[in-house]
């Protein structure tokens, strides 16, 4: 998309030639294409150049919000997005539920793996592990937590030292927080126990992944829990006193769902994108280009869920794809967990 | 003239196959029908489920329902099929204490789910949902309302299972026709088995073979191989009277060819022309005689094979007897006998007939007269109308209505010696006299009339004469003047 200063007299010859032909000059009108996503544009870009190389009759826009900001535009925005991506899975779950979703129905889209989809309608389309990540300094003064049991006994132990320096995710703020601290609560009710430490070491809540990781670059916090690694990950290459640890008991794995809007001004487009994101060549340049894992076993890259189970081995347990997210929801379940949550924060014993 | 028309076994197929469509059709909707219900059976149980799940995680917190709606409910909602699904708690008044959708619950369906559970089928946001709502009695500290529990899916698992179970009935049923069509045509085959051996005997048989069948065959057909049997023992007797015919006829002609033979060899072995004279008039007689003979066999054996009666026409038989008494009056054979005719009725009588069979029948009957009675019997023939003979109208059994036809009875009356009643019938064999060998008839006459009576559709009757003779009488149908001509 180089801007042409001078059309070669060549061209120019073809080009009226074709007019005169009657036929649709070569660039015609590119289709828009509007995509409303949570997901940073700069961990995403590959994957976008690469579409638009694949489809240059698709002008695309891509927009990077928050979660929650996402999760409005699909009820309120006018017109409606084509596509909506969110790493938020109970809220896209729960838009899919009320009817704002296409069906898709591709070759792609039907080899996509079961645990991966719903309804044919949403798709998760990456595999992100959630980490915990230490700045350099920890190490120097403690082992650094491995297990979320590890985690929990640091924050007895060395209570006075971590004072301020642990950071997490708001529930309140992040629907991503909100999403994982549900799910590890489902896993152990020892859970608790490890929100009451980080209250009593008196955790800085954050509203994202890259907040905490600023943090720890900065030296403000030492120790980070349940960040996205893919952000993690890509950080942690680039600031070499960021260390990121997979935890070594379990490690949820969270995936971006992507869905095409029931009232998509541009379904065709839509429908392509989502149709790139699932296919063969959308999936190789996440798993080459971006951190964000793909889903798909045939995709060969360093970054793909197969690889990951690789180095991690059988720990990994992805939020399930299914109707249960739909509880996470639930207005009563989410304020009787955050009031649990608050509750456990401040708790003094 | 055997006329093909259509098969058993198409009619059968045809009637197979009627049946089985018309049953089929109606088997069909049953089997959809039943198998939507199972199928709302089934899923009707996972929302009941779902719907006790959540009814088991409602608290009461403050005077508040409170519910903390279990993941494992929307799970059983959403089945395997992956339905959207919809849950409401609502408390007393109807007011949603927890909704994942805006779905407006109806306040009849509220009363209705208050006195049992309740499942139904409702058009909500542009799909079908099955909805099912209970009444669930908590008790808190403050409050004791009631709550009641919503809990609804798409119906896209419903559909797939009651096409699934409608798509093997009617694999079943197609698969039961299929075979229930090949048994039936073995069946048939089996069944047409004794139709074929009958065949099979029948082809084999003889062309002269008139003995009864010898075949074993089912109830369905013994009627059939008995009117066969029935015919093979007509046609056997009608061969042996044929026979019988041939012979006795050969042997009439036996009799005056031998006399004439015998007579002629005197003749020759004479010398004199007396003699000559003597026998020629006695061959002359004798050739008459045979020749008479002859002429009879002849006409009898042509009323016997002669084909349908085309010249059939009304004539007036009055008029037809007083022509041929005349001609009879005249004649030399008469000349002994008191040949009259009895007073007519009134008018032309008209009877459907061939003129010449009439004449031939008269004409034998009057020579019997002649011929049996002494010279100077008094011989009279004669017309009576008989009104009233009651036939059936159709020839159909169906109508019950009879008719009345009007009958005419032609007679020849003597006042000869009469013919003993054990007698009578037999007259009417070929080549009976009834015991008289003083004449010289050749006993075909009253035959020859009893033919003609049946080729005429009439009745012939023998009856004694008082104080003696004999009384012929031939009964015919009165035919309807306005045929005429």
């Amino acid at each position: 998309m180089t801007p042409r200063h001078a059309l070669h007299p060549l061209l120019l010859a073809m080009w009226l030639a074709l007019l005169m032909m009657g036929a649709t000059p070569l660039r015609a009108a590119p289709t828009p294409l509007v995509v409303e996503a949570a997901l940073d544009r700069e961990v995403v870009a590959p994957l976008l150049e690469a579409f638009r190389a694949a489809h240059p009759e698709i002008r695309l826009t891509f927009r990077d919000r928050s979660t929650l900001e996402v999760d409005a535009l699909v009820a309120e925005a006018d017109p409606a997005p084509d596509v909506v991506i969110s790493s938020a899975m109970p809220w896209q779950m729960a838009r899919v539920n009320q009817g704002y979703a296409r069906r898709l129905d591709s070759p792609a889209a039907r080899r996509w793996p079961a645990w991966a989809k719903w309804r044919d309608e949403v798709f998760g389309f990456t595999f992100e592990p959630i980490v915990m990540a230490y700045r350099l300094d920890l190490s120097r003064h403690m082992a650094p937590p491995q297990t979320h049991a590890d985690l929990h006994r640091l924050l007895t132990t060395e209570q006075d030292m971590l004072e301020g320096k642990v950071t997490a995710y708001s529930p309140l703020k992040s629907g991503v927080g909100y999403t994982l601290y549900q799910q590890d609560a489902r896993y152990t009710p020892r859970f608790w126990d490890l929100v009451a430490g980080m209250g009593r070491v008196d955790a800085q809540l954050e509203g994202s992944t890259r907040a905490m990781l600023e943090g720890l670059s900065e030296g403000r916090y030492w120790l980070g829990y349940n960040l996205l690694g893919s952000y993690a990950m890509i950080w942690a290459q680039q600031h070499p006193e960021v260390i990121v640890q997979v935890p070594k008991d379990y490690s949820l794995v969270m995936m971006r769902m992507a869905f095409i809007h029931r009232d998509a001004p541009h379904p065709a487009a839509a429908e392509a994108f989502v149709d790139y994101l699932l296919g063969r060549e959308g999936q190789r340049v996440l798993a080459g280009q971006t951190p964000l894992f793909s889903v798909r076993p045939d995709i060969v890259g360093p970054y793909t869920a197969a690889r990951l189970r690789d180095q991690v081995g059988e720990r990994l347990f992805p939020i399930p794809l299914n109707a249960s997210l739909l509880a996470f929801v639930d207005p009563q379940r989410r304020a009787a967990f955050l009031e649990r949550w608050r509750r456990e924060f401040r708790r003094q014993d | 003239m055997i006329e093909v028309a259509g098969s058993l076994k198409r009619r059968l197929a045809v009637w197979l196959l009627v049946t089985v469509t018309g049953l089929g059709a109606l088997l069909m909707i049953e089997a959809r029908v039943s198998s939507q219900r199972a199928a709302e059976r089934a899923y009707d149980s996972q929302l009941e489920a779902a719907a006790l799940t959540i009814a088991e995680a409602v608290q009461w917190q403050q005077g508040e329902p409170l519910i903390e709606v279990p993941a494992a409910a929307l799970q059983i909602l959403a089945t395997r099929h992956q339905e959207r699904v919809f849950y409401a708690v609502l408390d007393a008044d109807g007011e949603a204490v927890s909704a994942n959708l805006p779905f407006a619950i109806e306040p009849s369906w509220r009363e209705r789910a208050a006195a049992e559970p309740l499942a139904l089928t409702a058009r909500l946001d542009g799909e079908a949902w099955r909805l099912y709502g209970r009444e669930v009695d908590s008790a808190g500290w403050v409050s004791q309302e009631p709550v009641q529990v919503w809990v609804g899916h798409t119906r896209a698992g419903r559909m797939a299972l009651a096409g699934e179970l409608f798509e093997r009935t009617l694999t079943r049923f197609v698969a039961m026709v299929l075979l229930a069509g090949v048994l039936m045509a073995l069946a048939l085959r089996v069944a047409l088995g004794p139709m074929r051996r009958l065949r099979r005997v029948l082809r084999r048989r003889d062309a002269d073979d008139m003995r009864p069948l010898d075949a074993r065959v089912p109830e369905e057909m013994r009627e059939l191989a008995q009117t066969l049997d029935h015919l093979f023992a007509r046609q056997r007797q009608s061969r042996e009277a044929l026979l019988r015919f041939t012979a006795d006829a050969s042997h009439q002609l036996k009799t005056p060819l031998a006399g004439l033979q015998s007579v002629s060899e005197l003749a020759l072995k004479s010398e004199d022309p007396a003699d000559w004279q003597a026998a020629l008039t006695t061959v002359h007689e004798g050739a008459g005689r045979t020749s008479r003979l002859a002429g009879q066999l002849l006409s009898l054996a042509r009323l016997r094979h002669l084909g349908e009666a085309d010249e059939i026409a009304p004539l007036d038989l009055a008029a037809l007897l007083r022509e041929t008494l005349l001609e009879w009056a005249g004649r030399e054979a008469a000349r002994d006998h008191d040949l009259g005719l009895a007073e007519p009725p009134a008018g032309p009588v008209w009877v459907r007939a061939e003129g010449w069979a009439i004449r031939e029948l008269l004409g034998n009957l009057i020579d019997n007269a002649l011929r049996y009675t002494p010279p100077g019997s008094v011989i009279t023939l004669g017309l009576e109308r008989l009104g009233g003979l009651e036939v059936l109208k159709g020839l159909e059994g169906g109508d019950p209505d009879r008719e009345r036809v009007d009958e005419v009875a032609l007679f020849v009356e003597d006042d000869g010696p009469g013919v003993p009643v054990e007698a009578r019938e037999r007259l009417l064999q070929p080549f009976e006299r009834g015991g008289r060998q003083d004449t010289d008839g050749s006993g075909l006459g009253l035959s020859i009339v009893d033919s003609i009576a049946h080729r005429l559709g009439g009745r012939l009757t023998l009856a004694a004469r008082e104080p003696h003779g004999l009384v012929v009488r031939l009964h015919l149908p009165l035919c309807d003047p306005k045929e005429a001509p």
